[in-house]
């Protein structure tokens, strides 16, 4: 499994600038197993984090507490960076950039920011590239495994289910592995798979590349890339007869909207928000009323008090009682 | 007699190699001209290729490689290759690596090569509005080249034939 890791981000290291990757290339293994953003700054120094901490890197690829020790990434070498990221193709980008991220082969998203440009219809596209952010996408396959039986409703139906978590706790793996669950179905528990609908709209849970899906999600899985989880939700339903929606990030009223018209078709929800608790989650606009009106049968609050992806309850969402031993 | 034959001999051998020369001499106008049309076709094979298909570059230049004639084609297959090896350099260099393949195989003045450069400085590297105003740019530079370059031939191509026979003419004339 670490070596798996360790190669993942070897793998990575081919879309830097060659001065960058070589000086990441000498971290040791045993804490690049653990990393999961590589941050490049323009004029700043490297930086990676991982486990909630993060570290300069100096040039000879040790991790430093110390900022004088890092090595500062100059201009051109960001911007070189860039343009191996966009396979030298910025026009090819043109939305994602828009968007401000890219996706790698292998699901891996880069954030981009810089002097964003504005023409009529919003932002035209993103000049002068200043920091970018990759994040490793780690695939934790089986992670979900033991929480399903608090999913599953009976073997043919689950509960609409809400992951809360803060941010880079884990709340997309999980989601992934019980969309990995849902849809090859669980033999163990006696439950065959179901059709899953997926509205990926950051191109975060299967990472699609080129039409094809880089994680794990199932044999029964449509997805729905880069779209709008609002419109998403309405064209899964009309085109794919999906048994199971599946999103990330749930927020706005739109996204609400949508999911009152796959509730009305009989359509089973998996979601995730950020959030820190139930409390937390309940003072949100247009959520904190969906919660109310107990549609999600089944919440999940995580955190990371001990390492990434811990699962800190399981919540009835109808007596709002914890359910998890 | 013999010395009448040696000197017909000599004679028409110089006469053959300097009406070659001529020759070869004016066909470098002739090719010049058909490579730029040639490169324009390709130059507008990409255009399609990133403007509506929005190919990233590697495979835009493949595909324009493959469609397009060959004869020209091939210099979009070598900055690709160059490119995909060595990984320090950019887009533009690759497109400088060709340069001495397009004046030395190709025939190519200067000023056309300087033309493709202006391609090489812009392409990829912004969105395909902007792209596609570079496309036109580099349409219209070509097509002044090309005008330019079917006047030198119509001009040069025949005086250098002419040239190379009468040269070798001269030649005779004074050695005989």
């Amino acid at each position: 499994m670490e070596n798996n890791e360790i190669a993942i981000f070897n793998y990575l290291l081919e879309y830097l600038d060659p001065e960058i990757s070589d000086i990441l290339y000498k971290i040791p293994d045993n804490k690049k197993a653990n990393i999961e953003e590589i941050r490049i700054r323009n004029e700043k120094p490297l930086m990676i984090s991982g486990e909630a901490k993060d570290y300069y890197v100096s040039s000879k690829g040790q991790l430093s507490k110390y900022e004088k020790e890092g090595f500062v990434v100059r201009g051109e070498q960001l911007n070189k960076t860039f343009q191996i990221i966009s396979n030298y193709s910025i026009y090819a980008f043109e939305e994602e950039i828009r968007n401000g991220f890219i996706t790698l082969r292998g699901g891996h998203r880069v954030g981009i920011a810089g002097k964003t440009v504005y023409n009529s219809k919003g932002v035209e596209t993103i000049r002068n590239i200043s920091s970018l952010n990759i994040r490793i996408a780690r695939e934790k396959i089986g992670i979900s495994d033991r929480i399903m039986k608090y999913i599953i409703k009976y073997p043919n139906s689950i509960y609409n289910t809400l992951i809360v978590s803060p941010p880079q706790c884990g709340k997309t793996t999980l989601l992934r592995d019980i969309i990995r669950n849902i849809s090859d179905g669980i033999p163990e528990l006696n439950i065959r798979g179901m059709k899953v609908g997926v509205v990926d709209e950051r191109s975060e849970i299967a990472g699609v590349y080129n039409g094809v899906p880089q994680k794990k999600v199932g044999m029964r899985t449509d997805i729905l890339d880069g779209c709008l989880k609002s419109d998403g939700i309405i064209m899964l339903i009309r085109s794919m007869s999906p048994e199971v929606i599946a999103t990330d990030e749930l927020g706005g009223y739109e996204d609400i909207k949508a999911i009152n018209e796959a509730l009305k078709a009989g359509i089973k929800l998996i979601s995730t928000v950020h959030g820190e608790d139930l409390e937390d989650i309940l003072t949100k606009n247009g959520l904190g009323e969906i919660i109310e009106r107990k549609i999600f049968e089944r919440i999940i609050i995580m955190d990371n008090s001990q390492g990434v992806g811990t699962i800190c309850d399981i919540i009835d969402g109808c007596t709002f009682k914890s359910i998890f031993y | 007699m013999l010395i009448l034959k040696l000197k017909l001999t000599g004679s028409i051998l110089v006469l053959f190699s300097t009406s070659l020369m001529g020759y070869i001499y004016g066909k470098s106008y002739k090719e010049r001209l058909e490579n730029l049309i040639y490169l324009e076709n390709c130059i507008k094979l990409l255009e399609t290729e990133i403007i509506y298909g929005a190919n990233p570059l590697p495979e835009a230049f493949m595909n324009v490689y493959n469609k397009g004639n060959k004869k020209v084609s091939y210099i979009f297959r070598l900055i690709i290759e160059k490119l995909n090896k060595d990984r320090e350099c950019t887009i533009f260099d690759s497109f400088l690596s060709v340069g001495d393949t397009m004046k030395n195989e190709l025939n190519f003045k200067n000023e056309d090569i300087e033309m493709f450069m202006t391609l090489g400085r812009s392409i990829g590297s912004s969105d395909r509005t902007d792209q596609e105003k570079n496309f036109k740019l580099i349409l219209t530079q070509i097509k002044t080249l090309e005008d330019e370059a079917r006047i030198e031939k119509d001009k040069n191509e025949k005086m250098f034939k002419n040239l190379g026979f009468l040269a070798g003419l001269a030649i005779v004339v004074i050695l005989i």
